[in-house]
């Protein structure tokens, strides 16, 4: 569904990606983990057409989008849900999600959505008034979250969705993203937590300084003892 | 008791700089009621956020208080200033504007028996009633306006206050045709500055009026009903007071337009002015066509004469309004990756460069000597002063200015509520999340510079047919200080706050024309003011109220998360 051919990416001088191939098949959660710098976020920055690559392809089921602005790109369906919980901090949680679904015109279609996101995260919904910026960490990732799948996204790009949160709350966003993923997201998902990413995943890569170090099957990563040398800590 | 008496003192301060800078000599036989309307809005103010607890007798207990103290202190003050007067103490080298003038306008007496020590002590008697009756009203006005869910809120609440609110402009309206009238005396000969202030005042409660007003098609009568009112103006007012009016609303239109730039879209633009200009010049080169060197030598020799106007005022809004967007454009495309502190200074720099141009390119704008001589809208071929006596030139200007500001306001209204308007507030919050929410950024910010600086030109042709003659010297960067301080001042993104912005900056200053080289000062220390005490604005929108005041939103639950794990729980958590 989504291939990345060799991709080269630079800021300025400094080259962050260096060859980068991936794919993520239709229905699958492929997780990117990696230590900080590796260039994870670099990578789903060049999906979704927020920075260029210098040389490589990315191909969304067959046709090329890298070269293709940001918002054309979310409006073929790659919906990156930021890092850092980037929400609009002083439109209320209603706003939010309604921004989500800026490019569609389908209204019925949208209060569907606008229902199931609702449905899976009811915190949401307690909250539907108030200002993004007052909500919790927890809940603004899900608010994120939420807003990338009001695009109807085909595939979501979710970035560091535990960043910051409570343990309790990482169990409870990864279970999130296997109930989206189940009602047909292709997900890819990149994480530091390698171990409860690489649980929830069917494949994974493994990025270091600008390359792929690994891939393959998620419980074969999680078994290898390179990957629980470097990144599971045991 | 004590709140009440601390605002006393804070108002006897405001009042004796009033005192000082002249503003009673100005108001003449007004300058009683007037002061005592000022301060009750002041009044009205400070309790508002102080009495927010207050039960109703409370609250009308500071209220007076506070009217009574500043009445008391300010009568202390007078007279210690009539006794040295009437004594003959040389008090002018040292505070200018105290003079008998000043003093008798405030005692409502004549001039001489200041001089001659004749003043009663009823005339203090009523002055100090004034004041303390400003308290009173303004705890009142309070109890009036009072909104929101608090209990003690709805149990001190007077019912049908709102009608009052509403009913206010009319009355004040009225007022005016009645003070317009031959053979009225009230306020003496000369009513223009009070007469002014009154339209000032009516327009800016007729705002608060549509406020109170249900949504609806209580909404829709009132502001039917206010719009016939304003529509209704131009015809009873007189040359000056129809001239500063029609400032106030050509600034009512720049200020809509620049509040879509800075309030919807939040890209800080400084030289707004240049799109102003390029609207006026524009217009000025269509119309006088023989004041531009350049163009009349160029028409000469197509064979056209250069002495009449190639187009006509209405023809030309399209022209002026499409120069202005194609400027807006021009700056936009440089600007694009530019945020905050250095748009700014590159907005800056534009409108100082339209500025440079006009002065520079003296073939085509004649220079510093202006366009000169230009030509008057028309109504179907006719200067419709020409046809009634009731219109001057001024107020056909205003007439203009008001339905342009309309037009204006309704495109500003509808833009809010569409697509675009959304992608605005999203960009303003944050680029990169918007982009990723799919807005072209591109589109949106040179649409947003586009359509305001089309705004702009509208109001800047209206500007150049007030003028009559324009020279480079009127498109300063003071004008798009202007224009954003009032959107500052009435509430950013606000639509009404815009206006209420434009006849407080650009109104209010002429009514204290009197007191000119305080006036500046004055300004000044209403917005330093205004920033600290309401930093949304007078009348601001909804949105905008919610995102200063944030922190009285109910806050969000605690118990569920901590958001930062501490390191034990890291490692634990899911193995």
């Amino acid at each position: 569904m989504l291939t990345l051919e060799n991709i080269h990416t630079y800021y300025d001088r400094i080259h962050a990606l260096k060859g980068i191939s991936l794919t993520v098949e239709q229905g699958e959660i492929v997780t990117l983990i990696g230590s900080n710098g590796a260039g994870k976020t670099t990578t789903l920055n060049t999906i979704s057409g927020i920075l260029t690559p210098k040389e490589g392809t990315v191909y969304l089921e067959g046709e090329r989008i890298d070269h293709l602005p940001a918002h054309t790109v979310t409006h073929r369906g790659v919906v990156q849900s930021p890092e850092g919980r980037k929400i609009f901090a002083r439109l209320t949680v209603q706003e939010n999600l309604e921004m989500g679904a800026f490019n569609r015109n389908d209204d019925d279609g949208i209060a569907s959505d606008y229902e199931r996101v609702l449905t899976l995260f009811p915190r949401l919904r307690e909250r539907i008034k108030q200002p993004g910026g007052t909500l919790s960490g927890g809940e603004q990732q899900m608010l994120a979250m939420g807003r990338a799948m009001m695009a109807r996204p085909r595939i979501l790009l979710l970035d560091e969705p535990s960043m910051g949160l409570a343990p309790i709350l990482v169990e409870q966003i990864f279970e999130i993203i296997l109930e989206i993923n189940s009602q047909g997201t292709t997900i890819l998902l990149v994480e530091q937590n390698a171990q409860a990413a690489l649980q929830v995943a069917h494949r994974g890569y493994v990025m270091e300084t600008g390359t792929i170090r690994l891939s393959g099957d998620a419980k074969t990563l999680l078994a290898d003892p390179q990957v629980v040398e470097a990144y599971l800590g045991f | 008791m004590k709140k009440g008496l601390n605002t006393g003192l804070t108002a006897f301060a405001v009042l004796t700089y009033l005192i000082l800078i002249g503003l009673p000599t100005r108001l003449e036989g007004a300058a009683q009621p007037v002061l005592a309307l000022l301060l009750a809005l002041f009044f009205f103010a400070v309790l508002r956020s102080q009495g927010k607890e207050m039960g109703r007798g409370e609250l009308l207990q500071s209220g007076l208080v506070a009217g009574l103290v500043a009445g008391l202190l300010v009568v202390a003050e007078i007279g210690f200033f009539v006794g040295l007067l009437a004594d003959g103490v040389k008090i002018q080298p040292v505070f200018d504007k105290v003079v008998p003038l000043n003093m008798a306008a405030l005692l409502n007496v004549r001039a001489g028996a200041i001089i001659n020590g004749e003043t009663s002590l009823l005339a203090y008697a009523i002055l100090t009633a004034y004041l303390t009756g400003a308290g009173l009203l303004g705890g009142l006005l309070v109890l009036f306006t009072r909104s929101g869910t608090a209990s003690t809120v709805r149990s001190t609440r007077i019912p049908g206050g709102r009608w009052l609110v509403i009913l206010l402009p009319f009355l004040l309206f009225a007022f005016i045709y009645y003070l317009g009238l031959d053979g009225v005396k009230t306020f003496g000969n000369d009513k223009n500055i009070v007469r002014l202030l009154l339209v000032l005042v009516a327009t800016g409660a007729g705002l608060f009026a549509l406020a109170a007003a249900k949504e609806g098609v209580e909404k829709l009568a009132i502001g039917g009903l206010l719009a016939g009112v304003l529509l209704f103006l131009p015809f009873v007012l007189n040359q000056f007071q129809n001239s500063v009016m029609s400032i106030v609303f050509i600034f009512v239109m720049m200020g809509l337009g620049l509040n879509i730039v800075v309030g919807y879209a939040g890209l800080l633009d400084l030289g707004y002015v240049a799109f102003f200009a390029i609207g006026a010049y524009v217009y000025a080169f269509v119309a006088a066509p023989f004041s531009s060197p350049y163009i009349s030598s160029l028409l000469t020799g197509m064979g056209i004469s250069p002495d009449s106007p190639l187009l006509g005022y209405w023809s030309a809004i399209p022209l002026a309004m499409i120069t202005a967007a194609i400027g807006g454009v021009l700056l936009g495309i440089p600007v694009l990756r530019l945020r905050g502190d250095y748009l700014a200074i590159v907005t800056l720099g534009f409108g100082e460069i339209i500025r440079l141009f006009m002065l520079n390119l003296g073939d085509l704008t004649n220079g510093p000597r202006g366009l000169l001589q230009i030509a008057q809208p028309t109504l179907f071929g006719v200067a419709p002063s020409a046809l009634t006596s009731h219109l001057d030139a001024q107020g056909w200007i205003f007439l203009l200015a008001i339905f342009g500001s309309a037009v204006v306001a309704f495109v500003a209204i509808r833009l809010n509520d569409s697509r675009l308007g959304r992608a605005w507030v999203a960009m303003r919050e944050d680029e990169d999340v918007a982009q990723a929410t799919g807005i072209h950024l591109v589109q949106t910010k040179l649409l947003a510079f586009a359509i305001g600086a089309t705004f702009a030109g509208l109001a800047g042709q209206l500007y150049a047919a007030r003028q009559i003659n324009i020279f480079p010297e009127n498109f300063s960067l003071f004008v798009s200080i202007d224009a954003l301080a009032l959107i500052i001042v009435g509430g950013m993104g606000s639509i009404p706050g815009v206006v209420l912005g434009a006849l407080a900056l650009k109104g209010l200053p002429e009514v204290l024309r009197g007191v000119d080289e305080y006036r500046i000062v004055a300004f000044a220390t209403l917005l330093i003011v205004m920033m600290i005490v309401r930093p949304e604005g007078i009348l601001p929108s909804a949105r905008r109220r919610r995102e200063l005041h944030s922190a009285e939103a109910p806050p969000p639950d605690e118990s569920d998360v901590s958001d930062k794990p501490t390191d034990g729980q890291l490692e634990g958590g899911r193995a």
